[in-house]
């Protein structure tokens, strides 16, 4: 990429795993290359781990990129790389043009300076010149909204408070490479929407933004492109919904609910049936069916199926039923025997990518039998242009009359109940 | 090799001068909180030097009297004076780096920062104490010579010294933390392996060579030449520590800068 802003290239990045050194023989040499300041040989030896496997990618210029992954995925290793606080240990990793990081926006702060002097000290330390922040200064602050408290040590102010003034610091900065982690978490929700609107401003600037979050709905919707890191390595570069299912996939093990349930139920086999064998997204309001095979591996008491919909982009739990409430009866089954489940739906929804979940549950226990999340995939095609998750058949119909008093009531051509 | 080498020189000195603010502001921030958490501030840049020359004015115009050639209380103002600037700047430096953790480990510039800012803040006390010692010599009615001219350079070289020790030590800190108590205990045998409160002319035989041969040593006694004698430095000694001080302190730079980027996995 000729216009590329941020490199990565082919990088490896070793830990350690526990403590430095088992010996003294081992200590000695690698005592006097630490002194001496010699640069790390790139094996990996005993008690080390590959934090990031050869990774590679490259943001071009005005470009949003959001990077999501389990924990321990290498997603803060690769921002720290990134904002030079490591070096790889192969390869190479570089960023063109000024660096602002949304990154512990308070961790320059000194707890007995005030506010104002604080702000001078972060913003050097961010590498703002003192020119620069005294002539952002007022707008730093009353971003912020802390004009009253400038002159009050920092240590006094509250949590909330000095993660404000730090973001406000940094959001104040004209960087050409903007790098943002987690930050969206701190302050109340007016605060957030701020912080998101200032994210959306730099882009539309032409700022380089690189996003690293676990809330998927705000990669989603700041970010054209996602990048999805898993075990220290890149599974998806591209499309952010793809990207996201891809990401809700490698974590699926860790899912909470699926380790409570115990395995009663297995899911053997899952089927969607539409009519006239079609394939490919479906249209809104396509009817469609599910049937599901479920084996039982051990006896199990009277028993309930469910069915959810969630949209994978961000989890939105879009539908849940069981048989319960659809009035069938409870079934109870022997180790062995299978049980068919079939399902008729009309597909209410709006555009984009669903999972379906399915599950069994012994309701006087509350206890899940089984619990098979992502069972299956679906999509609904990209026909109409709106938001959320139902497709509400929405009609409307705008007129206009000259004078309030002529005005017809509005009738229209649908039925209402 | 070499190209490599002035790469690292060129980004050394880039950083800095980016940075030149931030250096600015943590010497303000380590003086501002000074002022803030101390009630005589300042004041102690000078207490202490004072305390330390009365002691030992007491040792060695009492106890054990000593002729330096020059009234002995402004002798060992002036050498302890001189050490103390060395002394505490090594003492701030050597737990800068793991006394920002937090800043380390987060935010990436040019880790030279801290140490350098300790450095700098120490300086700050020195000329403070600078004033002391420009009144004691008014009261024991010492004027300097032409000589003085040297002093810049003299001064120059102190802190050049300081500097490449300051920035070793809160490396190796960084990584053993073994290195500030071993520090403790070498900075006071250090000091009394030095002119600082006797001449090195009464210390006879080997120990004066050992004594000689400690960069502080002819750095103390070109202060006292200039200052309290009105001679000029003894130029061999003055030139070996000069070339000795920036070369030590270039390669403690280099080293510095080139394991600056393990610092924050190590911290």
């Amino acid at each position: 990429m000729a216009d590329a802003v941020v490199t990565f290239d082919g990088v490896w990045k070793k830990f350690r795993r526990g403590e430095r050194h088992d010996s003294l023989r081992d200590l000695i040499p690698s005592a006097v290359r630490r002194l001496l300041g010699r640069t790390v040989d790139d094996e990996l030896h005993n008690q080390e781990f590959w934090a990031l496997r050869d990774v590679s990618f490259e943001v071009a210029r005005g470009e949003a990129v959001g990077i999501i992954g389990p924990n321990g995925a290498g997603k803060s290793t690769a921002l720290k790389l990134l904002t030079r606080i490591m070096k790889p240990t192969r390869g190479r990793c570089s960023v063109r043009g000024r660096v602002g990081a949304l990154i512990e926006v308070a961790s320059g702060f000194h707890p007995d300076l005030t506010g104002r002097e604080n702000v001078f000290l972060q913003g050097a330390i961010m590498g703002m010149s003192q020119a620069d922040v005294s002539t952002r200064f007022d707008d730093i602050v009353s971003f912020a909204g802390l004009e009253a408290f400038l002159d009050t040590p920092v240590k006094r102010y509250s949590s909330g408070m000095q993660a404000r003034l730090g973001f406000a610091i940094a959001a104040h900065m004209d960087p050409d490479v903007l790098f943002v982690d987690e930050v969206l978490s701190v302050g109340d929700i007016s605060f957030q929407s701020r912080c998101t609107d200032k994210m959306r401003e730099h882009v539309r600037r032409g700022t380089t933004l690189i996003f690293v979050s676990h809330n998927l709905q705000a990669v989603a919707a700041l970010c054209r492109r996602c990048i999805v890191l898993g075990a220290g390595t890149k599974l998806h570069d591209g499309d952010p919904e793809q990207g996201i299912a891809t990401y809700l996939e490698a974590g699926q093990k860790f899912s909470s609910r699926y380790s409570a349930a115990d395995q009663t139920f297995r899911v053997r086999s899952i089927a969607m049936g539409r009519r006239h064998g079609r394939a490919g997204p479906l249209h809104p309001h396509e009817p469609c069916s599910l049937t599901v095979v479920l084996e039982c591996l051990r006896d199990s008491p009277p028993a309930n199926v469910g069915l959810e919909l969630e949209r994978t982009r961000d989890l939105f739990y879009a539908y849940g039923a069981t048989s319960e409430e659809l009035g069938l009866e409870l079934v109870a089954c022997r180790a062995g025997e299978t049980v068919t489940v079939e399902m008729a739906f009309v597909a209410h929804l709006a555009r984009g990518h669903y999972r379906v979940n399915i599950n069994v549950r012994d309701p006087r226990e509350g206890r899940f039998l089984c619990y098979a999340e992502n069972a299956a995939t679906f999509a609904v095609e990209e026909r109409t242009t709106y938001d959320g998750v139902v497709d509400l058949e929405l009609q409307m119909r705008i007129a206009k009359t000259p004078d309030a008093a002529t005005a017809e009531p509005v009738t229209l051509p649908i039925a209402t109940a | 090799m070499s190209s490599l080498l002035m790469n690292d020189v060129r980004e050394m000195l880039h950083e800095q001068v980016q940075y030149r603010d931030l250096l600015y502001q943590m010497v303000k921030r380590d003086l501002l909180l000074r002022y803030k958490q101390t009630l005589m501030g300042l004041g102690w840049a000078v207490f202490m030097p004072l305390l330390n020359t009365a002691v030992f004015s007491v040792i060695f115009t009492r106890v054990a009297p000593i002729d330096p050639g020059v009234p002995y209380p402004i002798f060992a103002f002036c050498g302890l004076w001189v050490w103390n600037f060395f002394a505490s700047a090594l003492k701030f430096a050597v737990g800068s780096l793991t006394a920002n953790a937090n800043l380390v480990t987060k935010v990436y510039f040019p880790r030279e920062i801290f140490p350098l800012a300790a450095v700098a803040v120490c300086l700050v006390d020195f000329a403070v104490a600078g004033i002391v010692m420009a009144a004691l010599m008014a009261f024991y009615r010492i004027t300097p010579g032409v000589s003085l001219l040297c002093l810049p350079l003299i001064l120059c070289v102190h802190v050049v010294f300081t500097t490449a020790v300051a920035l070793l030590l809160a490396m190796w800190n960084l990584f053993y933390r073994d290195v500030k108590y071993l520090f403790e205990v070498v900075i006071v045998v250090w000091m009394f392996t030095t002119s600082v409160v006797y001449p090195v002319a009464l210390v006879g035989g080997r120990l004066a060579v050992l004594m000689r041969l400690n960069p502080m040593t002819p750095i103390i006694e070109a202060y006292r030449s200039v200052l309290l004698f009105g001679e000029w430095p003894a130029a061999m000694p003055m030139i070996a520590v000069t070339a000795f001080s920036f070369a030590v302190l270039f390669a403690a730079w280099l080293m510095f800068h080139r394991a600056e980027f393990q610092f924050a996995e190590n911290v």
